[in-house]
């Protein structure tokens, strides 16, 4: 008979050992003993236990019945069989297992403050050492940490991006160019019941830097769990029972091929103390891979809205309830009692489904939304509005993460006084130079800089692969038509203006004033504007056109793949430049005059590869989801600028 | 603690396991005629010749249907206003704990797919805590309550619950797998009068027991009931949870009971004693009748009466009276009016956060 006292409050924790102790009487001390001893015996049974767990799981189920057949099960595997031969299969879904675990083993991450303390998890998904944790992991070790992997050695870390609202962060670490990687998983196909393990350093137990591992089932999927006011907030998460323990956090969860489904980080604990009941939720990778580029800038990044909110009627539809006149949503239609039937790839029933999903999105993404108005169930796309402010961001990230500390210097007046004893004291806390801080640089906006400029770097490296620079003193000069109307589209792009012919008219641009009118009259010019930014960016690089910020990678319009996006701002207009990941070549860029109109999208969709310089082909001139116009070049060229002053 | 397993060899056994770390599935195949031939959990050889593992999700889908998360009274600190419970039969009934939860006039029943329902208590079992509630027009098809199903120990069982009220809405209950690590009685103590037996329960490896789990529904490896998840339960020496849920058997014949009508809400009209209990006589007051259900909460207790010797206190929430159900001050006063000054009774009480059992002995 058990006694136990119903609901009563905390009584102070006692080490565990004794706890257990305390269960046992001295005869069944005995029984563990002689278990203890048959294992160190047996060498079949010293095998791993979960060989040993699989032989019985699958032979006998144990009883309190001791007349139980079952019980006879066991004497009889162990009395007459020193080898017990388990079916085939369950050898075979066992070693896959085991197989699937150590892999996941070698990519797991144990993350320390740069002095090798405390500590938390983490998961290694690039070969050149990009690190997925959670931001309060990172946060508390400010932006050097110390990262070990269960190849028993330690590598020096630093933070690239943070997300506060959706507690993810990434790291870097450094002395490898073969770290090993896990396998993406598809999240989407995870479902209540399947099974699933997660490693991580719980309790900081992984001393010798191998992973615990922690086997469950997935407890329920596409779980909401709500922020500390609109920070770590767990959208659309998965929920398992694996344990999950304080230093588990930023660790991976994966599926029983080994494949990563999510970054454990958060618990139900309540009165129980911090430590597992069973409850643990991790962020799906699906979320997490929507912000790893993002968060490889560099930069603090933010989650987005719709610009609108929903309510759930009185026929229990989820219904547009307010909405901004300057949201994407209002221009691409979408009105106040309009329903919401589809958000990304999510169906709609209910509000909670819709503030679930929108938290997997970074802002300024554009995602497909499907609604319903008088007119019927209408499709189209929105342009995702910032969550936060970037002064909530910046305030955050002052008051969560402690910025860097520099080695106290003795000030040059202390050193002329002439105090030996303390001068040498000084000496002696000055910290030795860290083989890292060429890799941190501190900006407003960003938890380090250092990783914008790496990206921006390997997109214009990228693109030089794809297409030498251009002679900075030429002009370029185009040949096209007007495909729709059969007219001619010709221009020059040079230093003094952008001149654009089309059909018999000519129109002349300042090179960077005068803009935002032509955008906002939706004017054919902003097709120039578009081959003057690709041109300077051929020549000089984003870095000197204006203030460029590498955002990560969006999606665009009727493509599946992702983008890598750099937020442009040169001249009076802001852009965003779209290239390809493959060869870095601009794929759309989005001239914006205000928040109040659409933006002028200019997509190249096709280049002339044979043509010197490679150059676009088919250019496509659209405001919000129309077409304005499609050009098709047929010829462009560097030339010299006094020739085109001279035509 | 002391832990005293009916048979030694039980508890052997329980080490045995606790030593290896055993998952284990249950070793008997089911009688349900559309069982899958393979239990979820083993292993089949694939069709490409690669082994697979069977997952358990067509499962889980098959018993969220049934689940239900349960809305009520509650939300002070350490007091859930929520748990979870599960339809069963076909005719809109519901089983779920019997607790504080429930003592609310509209009871909000949330099933599978967002439909949310008004339930009433159709009758409660005080002895192992369940409660039976009806909904109307529901139409969902629950689980069959069958005695017999064989369960043991070592065997592989999920619970399903709502616990931490993840769930709002549409969305799924919380599934959790574990072992049953032994049969077992467990006496829990409540308050300082009585010590509370439920008899026989599965102690569970897994942390069920979780606020607002109480309720949740035991399955095995094919989705059949085999018990329900019980209140939360803690050792107040070692401060160890105990996980537990109550076997189907007792489950079953507390449901035939509960059906059969005991401890049902007095509807019909109650002979008046000839001499009745007076609350005046007893020594106490209650707060003022000002609502049409006024809780019978006591306001005071007269020093040296009868209410006194028999541990009655002020703010004593009076939740039955010999096992009926008390939901309002009105209902209280015609129930006591029944009784024989001379005769004894029962009342439980809630103090606090303790469900309490007190006889009153003229």
């Amino acid at each position: 008979m058990i006694s136990f006292d119903h609901d009563k409050h905390h009584v102070p924790t006692k080490s565990s050992w004794p706890t257990v102790l305390r269960f046992l009487s001295t005869i069944e001390m005995l029984c563990v003993l002689i278990v203890t001893m048959l294992f160190m015996a047996n060498p079949a049974w010293s095998q791993p236990q979960s060989e040993a767990a699989v032989v019985i799981e699958q032979n006998v189920a144990p009883s309190a019945d001791p007349s139980d057949e079952s019980v006879n099960r066991i004497a009889a595997i162990d009395a007459s069989t020193s080898q017990p031969i388990p079916p085939e299969t369950v050898l075979a879904a066992q070693r896959a297992r085991i197989e699937a675990m150590k892999r996941a083993s070698y990519a797991t991450v144990a993350v320390h403050s740069k002095d090798g303390e405390g500590g938390g998890s983490g998961v290694c998904i690039s070969a050149d050492g990009y690190v997925l944790t959670n931001f309060h992991v990172s946060s508390p070790f400010g932006h050097r940490m110390k990262c070990g992997l269960n190849d028993g050695k330690m590598y020096d870390c630093v933070v690239a991006g943070i997300d506060p609202t959706g507690d993810l962060a990434v790291l870097k670490m450094y002395g490898r160019d073969d770290f090993p990687v896990a396998a993406i998983g598809d999240s989407d196909l995870v479902r209540a019941g399947h099974w699933c393990f997660a490693a991580g350093n719980p309790f900081v137990l992984a001393t010798n830097l191998q992973p615990t591992i922690t086997y469950g089932i997935v407890s329920g999927v596409r779980r909401y769990q709500y922020p500390s006011g609109t920070f770590l907030e767990y959208s659309d998460c998965i929920q398992t029972d694996a344990a999950i323990n304080p230093g588990n956090s930023g660790g991976p969860l994966f599926n029983m091929n080994g494949e990563l489904i999510g970054i454990n980080g958060r618990c139900s604990f309540e009165k129980r103390g911090r430590v597992n009941v069973g409850v643990g939720y991790a962020i799906s990778i699906k979320q997490a891979m929507n912000f790893y580029w993002q968060l490889r800038s560099g930069r603090v990044v933010d989650h987005a809205t719709l610009g609108f909110t929903v309510a759930t009627d009185s026929k229990g539809k989820v219904t547009v309830s307010n909405i901004l006149e300057s949201s994407d949503a209002f221009r691409r239609g979408i009105r106040y009692g309009d329903e919401i039937l589809k958000v990304g790839d999510r169906d709609i029933a209910t509000t909670n489904q819709l503030k679930n999903i929108v938290g997997i999105y970074p802002d300024n993404w554009r995602i497909p939304i499907r609604y319903r108005n008088a007119d019927g169930v209408l499709d189209t796309y929105i342009r995702l509005p910032s969550l936060h402010l970037s002064s909530e961001l910046e305030e955050i990230v002052q008051g969560e993460n402690p910025r860097p500390r520099r080695a106290p210097m003795p000030k040059p007046n202390e050193k002329s006084e002439g105090k030996d004893a303390e001068v040498e004291e000084i000496q002696e806390v000055k910290e030795t130079v860290d083989p890292l801080s060429d890799k941190f640089e501190i900006k407003r906006g960003f938890s380090n800089y250092y990783f914008n400029r790496l990206e921006k770097k390997r997109i214009v490296d990228l693109l030089h692969t794809f297409s030498a620079p251009f002679d900075g003193s030429k002009a370029v000069h185009w040949d096209g038509t007007v495909l729709a109307e059969n007219q001619s589209y010709s221009g020059v792009s040079s230093e003094s203006s952008i001149l654009c012919r089309i059909g018999n008219d000519t129109e002349t641009l300042h090179p960077t004033q005068g803009w935002l009118p032509q955008i906002r009259s939706k004017s054919n010019v902003c097709i120039g504007m578009a081959i003057r930014i690709w041109h300077l960016w051929n020549t000089i690089g984003p870095d000197k056109m204006g203030e460029a910020v590498y955002l990560g990678r969006n999606p665009i319009v009727g493509t599946e793949e992702l983008f890598d996006t750099i937020k442009l701002t040169t001249g009076e207009v802001n852009c965003l430049v779209y290239t390809s990941p493959l060869n870095g070549s601009i794929r759309l860029i989005e001239l914006f005059a205000d928040n109040q109109v659409d933006p002028a999208e200019v997509y190249f969709d096709a280049y002339l590869t044979e043509n010197t310089p490679k150059a676009p082909s088919v250019i496509r001139l659209q405001f919000g989801l129309e077409l304005q116009t499609l050009v098709r070049l047929t010829d462009v060229k560097l030339v010299d600028p006094s020739g085109v002053t001279a035509q | 603690m002391r832990i005293l397993i009916r048979s030694r060899t039980a508890r052997l056994f329980m080490l045995f396991w606790a030593a290896l770390c055993i998952p284990s599935t249950a070793g008997k195949s089911s009688e349900t005629p559309d069982a899958p031939s393979v239990a979820p959990g083993q292993t089949v050889p694939g069709s490409d010749g690669q082994t697979t593992v069977v997952q358990h999700d067509d499962l889980v889908d098959r018993v969220q249907q049934k689940m239900v998360k349960i809305f009520g009274a509650g939300g002070a600190r350490g007091l859930e206003s929520y748990q979870s419970g599960f339809w069963i039969g076909k005719e809109g009934l519901i089983l779920t704990s019997w607790s504080t939860v429930l003592d609310v006039s509209k009871l909000r029943v949330v099933a599978h797919d967002g439909r949310k329902f008004d339930a009433e208590i159709l009758s409660f079992d005080p002895s192992i805590e369940l409660a039976l509630l009806k909904v109307s027009d529901a139409q969902i098809e629950g689980f069959e309550i069958d005695p017999k199903s064989a369960v043991r120990v070592g065997q592989r069982v999920f619970a399903v619950s709502n616990l931490f009220k993840i769930a709002t809405g549409d969305e799924y209950c919380s599934v959790q797998k574990g072992v049953i690590m032994a049969i077992s009685s467990l006496t829990q103590k409540r308050g300082t009068t009585k010590n509370m037996s439920l008899g026989k329960v599965y102690i569970l490896d897994v942390m069920t027991n979780n606020p607002g789990a109480t309720g949740g529904a035991l399955i095995d490896i094919r989705g059949g009931l085999i018990g329900v998840i019980g209140k939360e339960s803690r050792d107040a020496s070692t401060g160890i949870w105990v996980n537990y849920a109550l076997p189907i058997e007792v489950v079953h014949a507390s449901v035939e009971r509960m059906k059969s009508g005991a401890a049902f809400s007095p509807t019909t009209e109650l002979a008046v004693a000839e001499k009745p209990h007076k609350l005046n006589e007893l020594g106490m007051t209650l707060i003022p009748d000002v609502l049409p259900k006024t809780p019978v909460f006591i306001d005071e207790v007269r020093s040296g009466s009868l209410a006194e010797l028999s541990g009655l206190k002020a703010n004593d929430l009076i939740l039955l009276l010999n096992d009926q159900r008390i939901d309002s001050r009105k209902n209280f006063e015609r129930l006591l009016g029944s009784l024989n000054r001379a005769d004894s009774f029962e009342l439980l009480v809630q103090r606090g956060q303790e469900l309490i059992r007190i006889q009153v002995r003229p």
